[in-house]
């Protein structure tokens, strides 16, 4: 009963169109308030939603998205992609490989799929353009390499997910999304290369070993950021959270040096991160209070019962968990799906012997999918805005990246030991 | 009013970001340097979050911000448009008025009446969770101002979430 007021009145806001983070505390509040008095229920929310952003760890989401629109504006997204266009410029297609190259290392040092898709989006559809690319074919390249940034650390999402889960360690989490965010990487560049074959896309002239040394020292002092806060958290020197802030520290010295901006355009640069971090922490806010509604009234419980009376199978059950997840991510963002149900799916998985760390992967690479899901994905939407295109057009050559994005779904979901190899390097799981 | 509400949170939203960075980063330095972590920074960034998330939320509602999935405003005549923009800015309203206004001043007034203070700096938690009630009068503010500007058609039913 408690179940069905909650899924439906939830679809239904957002069917209507009540904003995302509103839908979510709607359907709790009208799902509280069949078991609760009044009264106590509107209380017991407003500090589940106060108490929820009480968290030292959550800080470290501002902080990466902070770092991720400096280094847009300050340079470091620009040295990247010419580092990018340096190593993969000269295979066929080359501006597509350099765009999910560019993608993955931009993503995985701001920790946003949609910084990434901005940043990088906004910078390479024109040449691609110019180049005779496909316009909707750049876009379909830029969402999907977007997402699969999401999977290489640093990833907010993974800290959310860290979080959720009741203390999966960061570390843990962010060397076990390399392996499966190269993998996928990998499967792109795969079609982009069988697409561009096929359409007859330029090959550039190979760069030389010169260019190739300028681009890379060009690069360095970006991607030496990754080892401080990659290395720094692994090595149990700092937590997430103060990483985050030396990564910001760290972002504005950098940018100060290049001499792209000048200390007057922090002031939009903090505004404009302002933006973004407001919108999710209302998100994350109404999530918790979802995800403390749903384990008050046993949801987890539930599900557990029902999906294990469904099948004893683990892999029957990752396939269930898989496609509900896969469906999930179409029309909730990531963030608040992943506060919702690693409570719900995690304790039927762990009973299953599945590595928390391993499902952190499965779960995240499920709803990266989801983001590029026509027709609502949220950085499907971001691309489709900066090129100025529609997501109709861009459905069909959406398709066989979207398909090797899913390929790639099935073998980390088989082989849990791309997800858990290095981590394990560290005996970290 | 609008527009200087909003110039007023940017601001004051753009500050507490600044200064939250400057608390952690002081806290890894005292850390680190000086081998004595300050016992008080982590609790005041934490407390800077609640502040930025709430504000936040009022500044995003100002602004029409919230992500909205819009699958049916193609598919309505204006008329009935208006008419859904309507109810879902009071549904939102009527929300954060329980929520945030009755239930954010209850749990206000249970932190004051128990008198609790926060472990390291000895501020009334009540100050801190003042800002949830106080967010909510202005969502809601932005909400009736968004009513009024529709029914006196300054703003486009089909630019509103």
């Amino acid at each position: 009963m408690e179940i069905a007021i909650l899924v439906l009145s939830f679809i239904i806001l957002v069917a209507i169109r009540v904003p995302v983070a509103w839908s979510i505390g709607i359907s709790s509040l009208l799902t509280i308030i069949i078991s609760v008095k009044t009264i106590p229920a509107f209380t017991t929310i407003a500090q589940r939603v106060v108490t929820g952003l009480d968290s030292f760890s959550l800080l470290a989401i501002p902080f990466f998205i902070l770092a991720g629109h400096i280094m847009n504006k300050g340079g470091i997204a620009k040295r990247l992609i010419a580092f990018a266009k340096a190593i993969v410029g000269s295979l066929p297609g080359g501006l597509a490989h350099v765009n999910i190259v560019a993608a993955m290392l931009f993503g995985a040092i701001a920790g946003s799929a949609g910084a990434a898709a901005a940043a990088i989006g906004g910078f390479m559809s024109s040449q691609m353009e110019k180049e005779g690319y496909n316009k909707e074919y750049g876009v379909a390249v830029n969402v999907t390499s977007a997402t699969t940034g999401l999977l290489i650390p640093p990833s907010n999402i993974f800290i959310i997910y860290s979080l959720a889960s009741g203390g999966v360690s960061i570390g843990a989490l962010f060397l076990a999304g390399y392996l499966p965010g190269l993998l996928t990487g990998f499967m792109l560049m795969v079609v982009a290369y069988i697409w561009a074959k096929r359409k007859g896309y330029p090959t550039a002239n190979k760069s030389s070993f010169n260019l190739l040394l300028k681009t890379f020292i060009g690069a360095v002092p970006s991607l030496f950021l990754l080892i401080v806060v990659i290395g720094g958290i692994v090595a149990g020197i700092f937590t997430a959270t103060e990483a985050s802030s030396v990564a910001v520290l760290y972002c504005i010295l950098l940018s100060l040096l290049y001499k792209e901006v000048q200390l007057k355009d922090f002031k939009t640069i903090f505004v404009e991160s302002t933006v973004t971090i407001s919108v999710v922490m209302l998100l994350i806010a109404m999530s918790l209070a979802m995800s403390w509604v749903m384990s008050y009234e046993n949801i987890p419980q539930m599900v557990t019962d029902s999906l294990l009376a469904l099948s004893d199978n683990k892999w029957v059950v990752l396939i269930i968990i898989n496609l509900i997840l896969l469906f999930i991510g179409i029309f909730m963002d990531m963030t608040p799906a992943v506060l919702i149900f690693t409570p719900i799916f995690l304790p039927v998985v762990t009973a299953m012997g599945i590595d928390p760390v391993h499902f952190g992967i499965i779960m995240v690479l499920n709803l990266c999918i989801g983001l590029c899901t026509p027709p609502v994905g949220a950085v499907l939407f971001i691309g489709v805005g900066v090129a100025d295109t529609t997501i109709q057009k861009v459905i069909k050559p959406l398709l066989p990246l979207f398909l090797a994005m899913l390929v790639a779904l099935v073998i980390i979901t088989i082989f849990p030991e791309i997800s858990l190899w290095l981590p394990g390097l560290f005996d970290l799981v | 009013m609008r527009f200087k509400l909003n110039t007023f949170l940017e601001w004051t939203l753009a500050i507490l970001l600044a200064l939250m960075i400057i608390d952690v980063l002081w806290g890894v330095l005292t850390r680190y340097l000086l081998n004595a972590q300050s016992s008080w920074t982590d609790e005041l960034a934490r407390y800077f979050l609640i502040w930025i998330g709430m504000l936040g939320a009022a500044y995003a509602s100002g602004k029409n911000l919230h992500i909205a999935i819009d699958l049916i405003s193609a598919t309505l005549s204006i008329k009935n448009l208006k008419r859904l923009t309507v109810f879902i800015a009071l549904l939102i309203s009527v929300f954060v008025f329980l929520i945030f206004i009755i239930g954010g001043s209850r749990y206000v007034y249970i932190a004051f009446k128990l008198g609790q203070l926060s472990p390291a700096l000895h501020i009334p938690m009540g100050i801190v969770y003042s800002i949830f009630p106080l967010s909510g009068l202005i969502i809601i503010y932005f909400k009736l101002n968004d009513l009024a500007m529709l029914f006196s058609q300054k703003l486009n039913p089909s630019e509103w979430k």
